[in-house]
């Protein structure tokens, strides 16, 4: 590598070798050893500096457009029609909540024995002795 | 991102929150108006939000999927603010002290301001995904939708212009 293409290089990936192609970086960390090319890079370290200073962003501009995508999201979202809103899988979810609900309702009472007739007095007996045994607080 | 495509809206609150601040940055840099920056990061995440399905993390990571956004975003708004007045361009200013190392880099930020205003737009872009962004040359290329040659020559462009500017601003103290 001559001083030229080393200067070249420089001038485009900065004065930072590990930066550079990983093919030149060898032979520019020996040709940085020359004190002119060390000079070279000093001076490209330094616009790098430069060239790195950022725009100040705090987290509170950051947060504000954030909001901002949120309001838009939600306003896109009402502007949707109703048949579109309807097959999101949030607003699927209440429907097909009752609707579980429904068919749990029909299949018990399809499967449970239909009772005719008034209970035996015996039967009725034992099942208010046997609920007073429960309270809240568990089996008393 | 897998959330975000599940149309998770916790996820996408966490991800915005986590990479908003770099889409400003990146915009600011290119548009160089704060309240346009703000209006390209807003506009990036509703990208994000309704292209989720189409990131595929095998051919490009989230934030170089990102950076391309904005740039296209930025890129489609940059000629009509070609030369908007630096001073939109400036920071707001804090009520914390300021000490000389503060005073010293707000010089510097509002030198670099001045000096990126001449810069065509790719090559501004080219300077912050590499330098502010400190993004190696490949994956600035590829952000940028470039092979690795023809960004090499971008950058050493853009370095090369950007340097002549600075040099200029500070012989005549133009943005004193």
């Amino acid at each position: 590598m001559t001083l030229e293409q080393f200067r070249q290089l420089a001038g485009t990936w900065g004065g930072n070798i590990d930066r550079w192609p990983a093919a030149m970086q060898d032979a520019a960390r020996e040709m940085a050893a020359d004190e002119q090319a060390a000079g070279i890079l000093d001076e490209q370290l330094r616009l790098d500096r430069l060239f790195s200073l950022a725009p100040k962003v705090d987290e509170g501009r950051a947060g504000r457009a954030g909001f901002a995508v949120l309001q838009r999201m939600a306003a896109a979202d009402r502007k949707l029609p109703w048949y579109r809103r309807g097959l999101r899988p949030s607003s699927l979810f209440p429907a097909t909540s009752l609707v579980c609900s429904a068919l749990v309702g029909l299949w018990l009472a399809g499967s449970l024995p239909y009772r005719q007739g008034p209970p035996d007095a015996v039967a009725v007996v034992s099942m208010v002795f046997d609920s007073s045994t429960l309270s809240l607080g568990g089996l008393q | 991102m897998a959330a975000v495509s599940a149309r998770q809206h916790h996820a996408f609150r966490i991800l915005m929150g986590r990479h908003m601040p770099r889409a400003i940055r990146v915009a600011q840099r290119i548009v160089r108006d704060p309240g346009e920056a703000d209006d390209i990061g807003q506009e990036a995440f509703l990208r994000v939000w309704s292209r989720a399905a189409s990131f595929d993390p095998e051919i490009a990571r989230f934030t170089t999927w990102l950076y391309r956004i904005v740039l296209n975003l930025a890129f489609d708004r940059t000629p009509r603010r070609q030369h908007s007045p630096i001073d939109e361009a400036a920071d707001v200013r804090s009520d914390d002290p300021e000490p000389v190392e503060r005073v010293i880099a707000d010089e510097e930020r509002r030198i670099l301001e001045w000096a990126m205003a001449d810069l065509p737009e790719r090559q501004r872009a080219a300077i912050a995904l590499f330098h502010m962004e400190g993004l190696s040359g490949e994956d600035a290329a590829h952000a940028m939708g470039l092979g690795a040659k023809a960004f090499e020559s971008l950058l050493g462009r853009a370095r090369a212009a950007l340097k002549q500017n600075v040099q200029k601003i500070q012989d005549t103290g133009r943005c004193a």
